[in-house]
């Protein structure tokens, strides 16, 4: 019992230390860690809503009217640019070949894709995952958000994106994204 | 050593068969499925067969010279592999599919662990797993049959999609004129030569009966007791090549009664999921695998008790 | 005789191909040759810095609790690197961040925190950290090279075998790290049986 004793007060003392040297760290580290952060969110943006000069989160009640038509839609921000709104960036998630996207698609207020890109993701190596390469995700720039986009195998038509070859599943799911956002292009334009 | 009395364990009556009676009749059994494909599909279809058969003999012979092992490529072990490769191809594969297939089979699934009898997978299953992963664009290169090799998608890729109303019909769907690897597109075919193994005694008919059976209860559960869908699901993809000719194989399933049984109903528990659920349409290879791995667990939990032991 | 503490880990005590210790990293990341040596140096810099802490600590630490003990400090380590690397080295951390909460996990640091840095000196027990990191490191490289070349046709994202060669994409799939660490061990078991005939 004494025994039991003694090794739990030398373990509590290497845990407490332990504990107190982590939140030492926490404490020097958390602001310059929120800014880093802040600073890749904002450049990441930035490439699909070049024109904006910042982002404001939109407001809360907007989001959950949002999120209440489609919970696959992460975060909703505003594209600003000489104190007015110009557009949106919003990430949504729709579900892949391996799991959720990370899809991430700007657009200004006449419902135009500026740009779109893709973050976290699970799809194959060398097939679903060429989602992140230019030669894909620059396709949607320029298309309509006000009608559905579409995936063709072969030859894309109007607002349609050609699918990588072999990776349908995974091109269909970045689009799937894409029109999750014409859905509710009604509840930003209030 | 011959003059000695011999005194051997167990068995001891020992039946007629040989390996190479047994695969040469596996051949016999595959040559009408065989040719329907080249029929359907041409002339690469048959330099394809040609091909794999030509690269497993010759990885096996050259696997067994180096190692310094007797070189046993005239069992026609090694053939049959070949062929049941090129059966488990698209037609429109370039070349080098069916040599890299090949060499996988032999080299790594069957010599590496010890060559015939001690492979746990069946070597031509595992290669086209190999292939498929590695090269999905080739490997579902599928052409309709005739000879323009037109591309086309199998009659389950057309289901997954819910493109159902341009599925084949029922009797294209049994001689084997739709889309499809090469040797998996003609069931009757395919099933001709599974009764010749069951009579020849090579094979039993637990595993293919059983299997098939299971995937259309289950097709027929899963897809609101349509009885059409569920027979006309029995005969398109691989499930009649896989379910006679891959899943039989020796060394890579049960040999009790019972743990054939359980074997096959499991792989067709897995094929009817992954037909009904997965991201593949098919799922015949990956059944088979799966339940090759599966194989020594069944076999210790379902072998007969001995003679006069105690029950437990 | 400190030089022999280094050594031992590069290759005859090899962590991967001797020991398997660590698979899991191993397998999981060597999906190309720069993951590979990203993942083996930031294992290197917390096994060796882990080793002195552990060997400073030997002492206090009772045998009783030690394993406890040593994840307590390992994990605090790895996470207080994190936190420094996320906050101040945000290009390192971009390139190594993915693998920084993945090294607490990995065994070789808890099997040489055990095996020898509980029982050795300060100095000894860094040399040893150095050797074994390096040693993972040139596996693991070595892995992700192979991976990558097959896999990817490439290596360090530079195209080697040229456009008319078609990627196996098994090869950066995990069972391709079973094949290739499966070949690369039994290549290395002939190379010690010749050398050892």
């Amino acid at each position: 019992m004494k025994e039991i004793a003694k090794l739990g007060v030398i373990l509590l003392i290497i845990g407490s230390v332990a504990a107190a040297l982590l939140a030492m760290t926490y404490e020097l580290t958390i602001d310059q860690i929120l800014q880093q952060r802040l600073i890749k969110d904002q450049t990441a943006r930035m490439e699909v809503f070049p024109e904006a000069e910042t982002f404001e989160a939109a407001p809360e009640e907007v989001l959950n009217e949002i999120k209440s038509i489609n919970p696959a839609i992460a975060d909703v921000y505003q594209a600003m640019a000489a104190g007015e709104v110009k557009g949106y960036v919003i990430k949504t998630r729709p579900g892949g070949f391996g799991g959720s996207i990370d899809v991430v698609t700007g657009f200004n207020l006449e419902g135009e894709i500026t740009g779109l890109r893709v973050g976290t993701h699970e799809e194959t190596p060398g097939l679903g995952a060429n989602i992140t390469l230019p030669d894909f995700y620059t396709q949607f720039e320029g298309l309509d958000l006000n009608k559905k986009v579409g995936v063709n195998k072969v030859s894309p038509g109007d607002n349609e994106i050609q699918a990588i070859a072999g990776a349908t599943i995974s091109s269909q799911a970045v689009t799937d994204g894409v029109n999750y956002i014409s859905d509710v292009l009604t509840v930003l334009e209030k | 050593m011959e003059k000695l009395l011999r005194v051997s364990s167990s068995p001891h009556i020992r039946s007629q068969a040989t390996v190479s009676s047994i695969m040469r009749d596996v051949v016999i059994a595959l040559v009408p499925a065989t040719l329907a494909g080249i029929y359907y599909f041409g002339m690469n279809a048959a330099i394809i067969t040609v091909i794999s058969i030509l690269t497993a003999v010759l990885a096996e012979a050259a696997v067994q010279k180096i190692r310094k092992k007797e070189v046993t490529i005239s069992d026609y072990s090694a053939v049959v592999t070949g062929l049941l490769l090129a059966m488990n191809l698209p037609a429109s594969a370039p070349w080098w599919i069916p040599v890299i297939g090949a060499i996988f089979a032999i080299v790594v699934v069957k010599q590496m662990f010890g060559g015939i009898g001690s492979n746990f997978m069946n070597p031509a299953l595992a290669a086209r797993a190999f292939l498929v992963v590695s090269w999905p664009i080739e490997m579902t290169g599928w052409i309709a049959p005739g000879p323009d090799a037109v591309s086309t998608a199998t009659p389950l890729g057309m289901m997954k999609e819910g493109a159902s109303e341009a599925l084949p019909s029922l009797m294209d769907a049994m001689i084997g004129n739709i889309g499809g690897s090469m040797g998996e597109t003609s069931a009757l075919l395919l099933i001709l030569g599974g009764l010749y193994l069951v009579y020849r005694g090579v094979i039993s008919y637990r595993i293919p009966v059983f299997y098939v059976g299971t995937v259309f209860v289950l097709t027929f559960l899963f897809n609101g007791f349509e009885v059409y869908t569920s027979f006309y699901s029995l005969f398109v993809g691989g499930l009649m090549l896989g379910a006679i000719y891959m899943a039989t194989d020796y060394s890579s399933s049960p040999m009790t009664a019972r743990g054939q049984v359980v074997f096959a109903i499991g792989a067709g528990l897995l094929t009817a999921l992954i037909r009904v659920y997965g991201g593949y349409p098919e799922g015949v290879q990956f059944s088979i695998l799966l339940m090759n791995v599966a194989t020594p667990i069944i076999e210790r939990y379902t072998a007969p008790r001995v003679f006069g032991g105690a029950k437990k | 005789m400190d030089i022999k503490i280094f050594t031992k880990g590069l290759y005859k005590d090899n962590p991967i191909f001797v020991q398997l210790l660590g698979m899991c990293p191993t397998l999981a990341v060597t999906t190309s040759a720069i993951n590979g040596l990203g993942m083996g140096l930031a294992t290197t810099a917390v096994l060796a810095s882990s080793n002195v802490v552990i060997s400073m600590l030997r002492k206090v630490i009772p045998d009783k609790v030690r394993i406890p003990a040593f994840i307590v400090v390992i994990a605090t380590f790895v996470t207080i690197i994190g936190m420094v690397l996320e906050g101040y080295f945000v290009d390192l951390y971009n390139a190594l961040g993915l693998f920084i909460p993945l090294i607490v996990v990995n065994c070789i640091i808890l099997a040489r925190a055990e095996t020898f840095a509980f029982k050795n000196g300060i100095f000894s027990s860094f040399l040893d950290g150095l050797g074994m990191g390096l040693g993972f490191t040139i596996a693991l490289l070595i892995l992700g090279s192979v991976r990558e070349l097959l896999g990817a046709g490439s290596i360090f994202g530079i195209s080697l075998l040229g456009a008319a060669y078609k990627p196996a994409l098994i090869m950066i799939l995990p069972p391709g790290a079973f094949l290739a660490l499966g070949i690369l061990l039994a290549i290395n078991n002939v190379i010690k049986q010749k050398s050892a005939a």
